[in-house]
C-alpha cells in the first residue's frame, strides 16, 4: 500500500488577517485504504483540515493533498459530510438521493444509498426538514456512500446518533471500507467509538499535529510504567504523575526499560488523554511506510507464539489474566 | 456460520478475540471443515470494527493451517480442532469433577482458581508465550 | 418540426432527452416552489394584459362612446369613472405594476433562497463536494433563472405592448404618455434588462452577505437605488430635440427634458424672469428654449439604458464570480 489517500505539508489556515492560527505546520501522510480517527478536543482544529481536505478551504500557507492531487480534482472521488450534516429541507429522502444520482453522474451507486436509508426504516417520501438528527445523518451517508467515495470525510459524524444507529452505521462504513477498500477519515472528541473501527490515528491539539501514524504502531511505541519514583531517562516522557511515591507515566523508550518498572500497554484512550493533557509532549510521527514491515515481524511473532495452538484450550482465560 | 462477539472491555486485543472465537467454534464442533468463515464484509458490518483486523485474524487463522482463502469464495475451514466436542467424555470427567467442587463447598472464584493454576502447571509453556502475544 | 414527424419509438427517446439533469434537475426541484409562483405571476399579470387588450379595452371604447366623451363640446359627464374605466384601469394597473415589481422580487429570492441560505445553512458546501465545481453551480444559478425571469419578463412586456391602446384618442383620454415611468419600463427591453439586473444584484449581495435576512434586504436596497438614478438621468441618456421660440415656451408632446431662456449670444440660461419685458431685456433674454424627447425617441432612450443596465448585470455577474473563488476555498 504505496497510494497516499491524503496529505499535509506545512499545512497552516488563519483566519482573518490577524486571526488566530486555527492550524499551523501540520505534516501528516495517510495511505489509502485506511480507517483514519481524527481526535482532539473541541476546536482543536478538527473540521478546518477536514474541510480543506474536501476543498472548502484555501490554505494560508501549505499543502494538501488528497488522492495524489489538488482537492478541487479530486472531487469526484471523494465525499465529505460536515459536522450538521446539511441537506435541502425542503426535499424528501428520495429526492436527496436523486439529487446525488444527478450531481454525480457515472459514479452514483442508487443501490448502496437506497439500503442505508431503509436500513434506519425511513420513508423515502419523508421530508428531510422533517428528519430527526440522527435520520439526518442517515440520509447524509446514504448520499456520501452513494457516490461511491474513494476518500470519505467525515467530521463527526456520529455525534447525533442514538447507540444503535451507531454500531449500525460504523457497521455500514467498515463494511464499505472492506468491499470498496475506501479510506474513511473522521472526526470525533469520542474516542470510544473509534476505538475498533480506525486502524489510523491523527490527534490534533492547538492546531496542531501531535500523533500520526498507524494505531497500532503509535501504542506500541508507548509504554505506561508504574513504580517508585525515580529516573526515566533516557526515554521521552509524555506525561508522568507522582502519588505519593508511586510514580505513573506514559513514555516513549529509547532502549530497554529498567526491570524495577512494571510496565503495561497503554489503551488507545490513555494515550489520547496523556497526549492532550500534556501539550509539551514532542510531537510523534510514524510513517505507513515500515509499518508494513513491522506488521509482518509482528505476525511472525504470532506465528510462533501459536504454534500449538490446538493444545491451547486455556487461551481464553488466559488473556484474561494477563491483561487485567 | 459463526457470529463474531466483540467484547471492548475484555483487554484481549479484537484480532485475538476473533481468532479465540474461531477456535472456540472450531472446538465445539459449531465450525466444520468445509464451512465458509463469514466474509471480512459481513464480520464489520455486523460489529463495526476495522475490516484490517478481521483480515489479520483470518490471516492469523490460515498461518495456523485452520482455514483457507479461495480466491473470490472466501475463506473455508480446513481442519478442525474436534479434540473436544460438546460430549467428550473428557468434558463429562470435568463435569463430574466441577460437581464435587461444589459439593466440597468451593465457591465459583475458587473453583476457577483451582483450575487454572493446574492449567498454568501442566501448560506453562504456553502461556508464557500467550502472555506476550496477548499484551500487543 | 421534425419533432412532431417522428416515429413513435423515437418520441420517447426524444422526450427523455429533454429530461432536465444534474444541476438544472436539482435547481427546478429545489425551487419549484418559486418556480411555481413565477407562473402564476406571470399568468395573474399576463392575463390582466390580455383581457385588457381585448374586451377591456372593447368596454372602455363603448362607455367612452356612450358618455359622448367624443364628442366634440367638452360634455362634463366625462369624468370617466365607469365601470368599464375602473376595470380597465385596475386591469393595466396591475399588468404594469408586476413588470415593475419583478426585478425586485427576483432580487429578494435570488439573495435569499439562491444563494444566502445556502451559504447560511452549508447547502452550498453540500453541492460543492458533490461532483459539481463551484464555479458551475453559480453558472446554473445564474442561467436557469435568467432564462425563465427574461423569457417571463418578455412575454409581459409583449402583452404590455399589445395592450397598449392604438385607438389614439382614447389614450389621450386616458392621458397616459409613452415616457410615464410605467410605461417606458412595461413597452421596452428595459424591463427585461431590469429583471436580470435583479437576479445578478441578488446573486452578488448574497454572496457578499450570506446571511438570508440582511441580504435580502440589501439586494432590494441596491436595485431601488440603480431603479431610481437611472429614473432619474433617463432624459439625458439620449441628446433631446430643442425647439427655440421668441416669444413663449413652444408647446411639445414628448418626454421634457429642460426648459430655459435664451440668450442673444445664444447661451441657454435659466428663466430669471417671470414673463415681465422689462426683465426680459435686463438679462438680455431674446427668447426661449425647450428640450424634450418626442416618441421616436422612445427606442433610442430604451436601448441605451437596457445597455447600461446589462452592463451592470455584467459587471454584478463578474464580481459574483470572483467573490466565490474567494469564497469557495480550493474548491474552485
Amino acid at each position: 500500500m504505496t497510494d497516499t489517500a491524503m496529505e499535509a505539508a506545512a499545512l497552516g489556515r488563519r483566519f482573518g488577517r490577524d486571526g488566530d492560527w486555527a492550524l499551523w505546520d501540520c505534516t501528516f501522510r495517510l495511505p489509502a485504504g485506511r480507517v483514519c480517527a481524527i481526535v482532539g478536543p473541541n476546536g482543536a482544529g478538527k473540521s478546518t483540515l477536514l474541510a480543506h481536505a474536501a476543498g472548502l478551504l484555501r490554505p494560508t500557507e501549505g499543502t494538501v493533498t488528497v488522492l495524489g492531487t489538488t482537492p478541487a480534482e479530486a472531487r469526484e472521488r471523494l465525499a465529505y459530510v460536515a459536522q450538521d450534516k446539511p441537506l435541502y429541507p425542503q426535499l424528501s429522502i428520495a429526492e436527496t438521493l436523486r439529487m446525488g444520482r444527478e450531481l454525480n453522474p457515472g459514479r452514483w451507486d442508487q443501490g448502496v444509498a437506497e439500503r442505508i436509508v431503509a436500513d434506519g426504516d425511513l420513508d423515502p417520501h419523508a421530508r428531510v426538514r422533517t428528519l430527526s438528527g440522527g435520520q439526518r445523518t442517515r440520509v447524509a451517508l446514504a448520499l456520501a456512500l452513494g457516490k461511491r467515495p474513494e476518500l470519505l470525510l467525515l467530521d463527526e459524524p456520529m455525534a447525533d446518533l442514538d447507540p444503535l444507529a451507531r454500531h449500525q452505521l460504523m457497521g455500514v462504513l467498515m463494511a464499505d471500507a472492506a468491499e470498496n477498500g475506501t479510506t474513511v477519515v473522521m472526526s470525533s472528541h469520542v474516542i470510544a467509538e473509534l476505538e475498533d473501527a480506525c486502524d489510523h490515528l491523527l490527534l490534533i491539539g492547538g492546531g496542531h499535529v501531535r500523533l500520526a501514524g498507524p494505531l497500532d504502531d503509535l501504542l506500541a511505541a508507548h509504554v505506561l510504567v508504574t513504580g517508585q519514583d525515580g529516573d526515566l531517562d533516557p526515554h521521552t516522557v509524555v506525561e508522568s504523575r507522582t502519588t505519593g511515591r508511586q510514580l505513573t507515566a506514559l513514555i516513549r523508550p529509547n532502549g530497554p526499560i529498567d526491570e524495577a518498572w512494571q510496565t503495561a500497554e497503554p489503551s488507545l484512550e490513555e494515550l489520547v488523554l496523556a497526549h492532550l493533557r500534556s501539550p509539551e509532549a514532542p510531537v510523534l510521527t510514524l510513517t505507513g511506510e515500515d509499518e508494513a514491515d513491522a506488521f509482518e515481524a509482528d505476525e511472525q511473532e504470532a506465528d510462533a507464539e501459536e504454534a500449538d495452538a490446538e493444545e491451547a484450550d486455556a487461551e481464553e482465560a488466559d488473556a484474561e489474566e494477563t491483561t487485567v | 456460520m459463526v457470529e463474531y462477539r466483540i467484547d471492548r472491555r475484555s483487554g484481549v486485543a479484537t484480532y485475538v478475540q476473533i481468532v479465540q472465537q474461531t477456535k472456540q467454534a472450531l472446538r465445539l464442533g459449531l465450525l466444520e471443515p468445509g464451512d465458509k468463515l463469514p466474509t471480512a464484509r459481513e464480520v464489520v458490518e455486523a460489529t463495526a470494527i476495522n475490516p484490517n483486523t478481521v483480515l489479520k485474524a483470518y490471516r492469523e487463522l490460515e498461518r495456523e493451517g485452520l482455514v483457507e482463502a479461495r480466491r473470490g469464495l472466501g475463506t473455508f475451514v480446513r481442519k478442525s480442532l474436534g479434540t473436544t466436542p460438546v460430549d467428550s467424555p473428557l468434558r463429562a470427567e470435568l463435569d463430574t469433577w466441577a460437581g464435587r467442587a461444589r459439593e466440597a463447598g468451593l465457591e465459583r472464584e475458587d473453583v476457577a482458581a483451582l483450575f487454572t493454576s493446574v492449567l498454568d502447571e501442566h501448560f506453562k509453556n504456553d502461556h508464557d508465550k500467550h502472555d506476550e502475544g496477548d499484551e500487543e | 418540426m421534425t419533432a412532431v414527424t417522428t416515429s413513435p419509438a423515437e418520441a420517447p427517446a426524444f422526450l427523455r432527452s429533454l429530461r432536465p439533469r444534474g444541476l438544472v434537475w436539482t435547481l427546478l426541484c429545489l425551487h419549484r416552489a418559486a418556480l411555481l409562483f413565477w407562473v402564476l405571476l406571470v399568468a395573474v399579470a399576463g392575463g390582466a394584459l390580455l383581457w385588457a387588450y381585448g374586451p377591456g379595452e372593447r368596454g372602455l371604447w363603448i362607455e367612452y362612446r356612450t358618455m359622448r366623451c367624443a364628442s366634440p363640446d367638452e360634455n362634463l359627464s366625462c369624468d370617466f369613472t365607469g365601470d368599464a374605466y375602473l376595470a380597465y384601469d385596475m386591469a393595466t394597473s396591475l399588468g404594469s405594476l408586476i413588470i415593475t415589481v419583478v426585478p425586485f422580487l427576483v432580487a429578494v429570492w435570488a439573495a435569499g433562497a439562491l444563494i444566502a441560505r445556502e451559504l447560511e445553512t452549508g447547502t452550498a458546501e453540500l453541492a460543492w463536494t458533490q461532483s459539481v465545481t463551484p464555479t458551475r453551480w453559480l453558472a446554473a444559478k445564474l442561467a436557469l433563472p435568467a432564462a425563465v425571469v427574461a423569457s417571463g419578463t418578455a412575454l409581459l412586456t409583449l402583452l404590455h405592448r399589445l395592450m397598449w391602446p392604438s385607438n389614439n384618442e382614447l389614450r389621450r383620454w386616458l392621458s397616459w404618455a409613452w415616457y410615464s415611468d410605467t410605461a417606458f419600463r412595461g413597452n421596452g427591453t428595459v424591463a427585461v434588462a431590469y429583471a436580470l439586473l435583479g437576479l445578478a444584484v441578488g446573486v452578488l449581495v448574497g454572496l457578499l452577505v450570506r446571511r438570508s435576512l440582511p441580504a435580502l434586504g440589501i439586494s432590494l436596497l441596491c436595485l431601488g437605488a440603480v431603479h431610481f438614478v437611472l429614473g432619474v438621468l433617463r432624459p439625458y441618456l439620449w441628446p433631446p430635440v430643442t425647439l427655440t421660440n421668441r416669444a413663449e415656451y413652444s408647446s411639445l408632446s414628448g418626454m421634457p427634458v429642460d426648459e430655459g431662456a435664451l440668450t442673444s449670444t445664444g447661451a441657454h440660461v435659466p428663466d430669471p424672469c417671470n414673463g415681465s419685458p422689462a426683465c426680459l431685456k435686463q438679462h438680455d433674454i431674446v427668447g426661449f428654449y425647450t428640450e424634450y424627447h418626442p416618441s421616436s425617441h422612445f427606442w433610442p432612450l430604451q436601448l441605451v439604458e437596457t445597455g447600461i443596465v446589462l452592463a451592470l448585470t455584467a459587471l454584478a455577474v463578474l464580481v459574483s464570480f470572483r467573490l466565490l473563488n474567494r469564497r469557495a476555498g480550493a474548491a474552485v
